[in-house]
């Protein structure tokens, strides 16, 4: 055990005294998480149909009108926006705006709107109770202009457009009921009639969502969701660049040497090597956490939701740990030059995260790629965040993703000690 | 001179994958016990392949290697702790300072805290190394790092000591340090295999020579002896380059 701790403190000396070692571990972390999310975050909102920004012109400023944006402005959908760089918006400042990506989508609801609404149900009315003809195709129609930036995707178009129909339709049904109201007024006598009527009942059919599991929806991915776990499990694996480091100048040092001469085995060596690597990925996993935690709601961003299982997120960033540093430990072994282990084990890493979903979530990738993407130990690991943290599932479900990464890092060692024998044996 | 072997080669060849020559051809000797071993050779003789092997670095592709009658191959982990290492490379953490090397070799060999703190003190006042000894490595002069190489190599007491080339590039003063403690350590009953391309420093520190030359013994004996043994010599750096030739070597 005294072995172990002297191999351990030595290891940690070594580490602390790394300067640019420290650098890759912690602070190239924090500056991509910072980065990425602050990047990506307009990407995530438009990927996700949150918070997009849309202008609208209220030219009715009657019952569609305030209809529409009210609803607009209440919706999750959305931002609202009448303005345009400070100025009430225009029917002609919007074309621009929404052109220069100001706003995704720019809605105009032209002067007269509701009026036109008024006239058809008028119309409509009277001919339903024989006293006027029914309108012909040719009457005139108010026009809502849609603007839309060519970014939007077309399920955002979709889902705007669907609103607005459901504001017309809700507006036109509650005009109608009031005409219709007005006209039997006039045929049936104010004594037989009950005065003041609401027609704003409670519908009659309503629907309810409902969520696989337990975060009830409310929890969506965005780019704080997705970078921090993400850039977190990059950094965790990017100790393969001092891992590998440390082993080499072992062996290029001449250390080795003596290490082999030692009455104590290779793998005490290893084990202490892994064991302060594995609590540096840990402290690694906690500072960004706190990153998405503390400092990004900071910036104006959304707060990491860790969803309910800690116990989870430790297994999972505990099987990451080994996973990344039994990866370093092979590499190291593996290659003869501390330039061809960085190199390659760098590259791997890149090739590991773009592939595992890091720099483009997987669910956005081809059908192909995504099935390649479950070929990387990041992939495996991102997945059991996701789940912890936008799911909100717990630690039964993340088994088998901390399993997995487990089973690499068991592989990595095994490997590991046949090529050392290979090795020895040359 | 107790006439005990401590080691008993027989036979041994390393060959490397790719070589066309083995690096050691078939070498058989015996190390008494107390006795300083010299194993001189040029450049590519086989000296830190022989070292190498006889400390169970590796083991050979053929023959046998008995430390204390122990065989090597079989019972690496039993006599390990008897084997002290001088590597020919400084084997030290530049970005740690020497005390914490010593202490971390130290621990690695099993020596209780306490009496590690004490022996780390007493080499570190032997070799004049008391006020650097917590500063970096890395720091060092050449001369200060070999002195802090020996002494990660004898901290834990060894009964034999293994030491490649001990005093490569270090001034006068450090080598006249280094080789006045080997002779201290040599006279308390340590048996010492020492490679060296200082003939001189070699002819005066070592009880018996091996000249290897292309991986194969050519000479053995006593320095006097071989120096007397071959006729116009008057030094074993004569009896070296007569044997070896002067031919240079890669």
């Amino acid at each position: 055990m005294r072995r172990l701790l002297a191999a351990m403190k030595k290891e940690m000396l070594l580490l602390v005294r790394d300067r640019m070692g420290l650098g890759i571990l912690f602070v190239m972390p924090m500056v991509l998480i910072f980065v990425m999310t602050l990047i990506q975050d307009a990407a995530f909102r438009t990927l996700d149909e949150q918070g997009i920004p849309i202008v609208i012109v209220n030219n009715d400023q009657d019952s569609l009108g305030n209809r529409i944006e009210q609803g607009l402005r209440n919706s999750d959908l959305c931002l609202f926006h009448n303005e345009v760089d400070g100025q009430p918006a225009t029917e002609d400042n919007i074309v621009n705006a929404v052109k220069e990506g100001k706003f995704v989508i720019g809605i105009v609801i032209p002067e007269g709107a509701t009026q036109a609404i008024v006239d058809n149900v008028g119309t409509i009315v009277s001919a339903s109770i024989g006293m006027d003809e029914l309108p012909t195709n040719d009457t005139e129609t108010a026009e809502i202009i849609i603007v839309i930036d060519p970014v939007a995707t077309k399920s955002f178009v979709t889902s705007v457009t669907s609103q607005l129909r459901e504001y017309i339709s809700s507006v036109r049904t509650r005009i109608m009921f009031e005409t219709f109201d007005k006209e039997i007024a006039e045929i049936i006598p104010d004594d037989m009639r009950e005065e003041g009527t609401n027609y704003d009942v409670k519908p009659a059919i309503t629907y309810k969502q409902e969520y696989a599991s337990e975060l009830t929806g409310e929890v969506k991915p965005n780019a704080v969701q997705h970078n921090v776990p993400a850039w977190t499990i990059f950094a965790m694996f990017f100790i393969v660049i001092p891992v590998v480091s440390s082993v080499m100048k072992e062996k290029n040092e001449g250390t080795v040497f003596r290490f082999h001469t030692i009455p104590a085995s290779y793998l005490l060596q290893s084990n202490a090597k892994l064991i302060v690597f594995v609590i540096v990925c840990m402290l690694q996993f906690i500072l960004m956490l706190s990153i998405g935690l503390i400092f990004l709601p900071m910036l104006g961003l959304p707060v990491l939701n860790l969803g309910n299982s800690y116990l989870g997120i430790g297994v999972v960033a505990l099987a990451c740990s080994f996973a990344a540093t039994g990866y370093g430990i092979l590499i190291g072994t593996l290659f003869s030059t501390q330039q061809q282990g960085a190199i390659l084990g760098s590259l791997s890493i890149l090739v590991f995260s773009a592939l595992g979903g890091i720099w483009i979530p997987s669910y956005i990738m081809p059908d192909m790629m995504r099935s390649i993407s479950e070929l990387s130990p990041l992939h495996w690991a991102l997945d059991g965040f996701y789940a912890l943290f936008l799911r909100g599932e717990g630690l039964r479900e993340v088994v088998p993703h901390a399993l997995k990464l487990f089973t690499f890092f068991l592989g990595c060692i095994a490997l590991t000690l046949i090529v050392r024998r290979v090795q020895k044996n040359q | 001179m107790e006439s005990t072997s401590v080691i008993e080669v027989s036979g041994i060849t390393k060959s490397y994958k790719g070589a066309e020559f083995p690096a050691v051809d078939n070498l058989s000797f015996t190390i008494s016990k107390n006795e300083t071993f010299g194993l001189l050779g040029p450049n590519g003789a086989g000296k830190t392949t022989t070292i190498s092997m006889l400390c169970g670095l590796f083991h050979p592709t053929n023959g046998t290697v008995k430390v204390n009658g122990e065989d090597l191959r079989s019972n690496l982990s039993k006599v390990k702790s008897d084997l002290g290492i001088v590597p020919q490379d400084i084997a030290l953490y530049p970005t740690l300072t020497g005390r914490e090397n010593l202490e971390f070799y130290g621990a690695m060999y099993g020596v209780e805290k306490q009496e590690l703190k004490k022996r780390i003190n007493t080499w570190l006042n032997k070799l004049e190394m008391n006020k650097s000894a917590d500063k970096l490595v890395e720091s060092y002069s050449g001369g200060m790092k070999r002195r802090i190489n020996l002494i990660a190599g004898v901290l834990h007491n060894p009964r034999i000591l293994f030491l490649d080339e001990p005093t490569v590039g270090v001034d006068v003063q450090s080598r006249a340090a280094i080789m006045e403690h080997l002779n201290e350590l040599n006279a308390s009953g340590v048996t010492i295999i020492y490679t060296s391309h200082h003939l001189e420093e070699a002819e005066k520190f070592c009880s018996d020579v091996a000249i290897i030359d292309q991986g194969k013994i050519i000479a053995r004996g006593k320095p006097s002896s071989l120096i007397s043994e071959n006729v116009g010599c008057t030094n074993l750096e004569d009896v070296f380059l007569k044997l070896t030739k002067t031919a240079l070597r890669d």
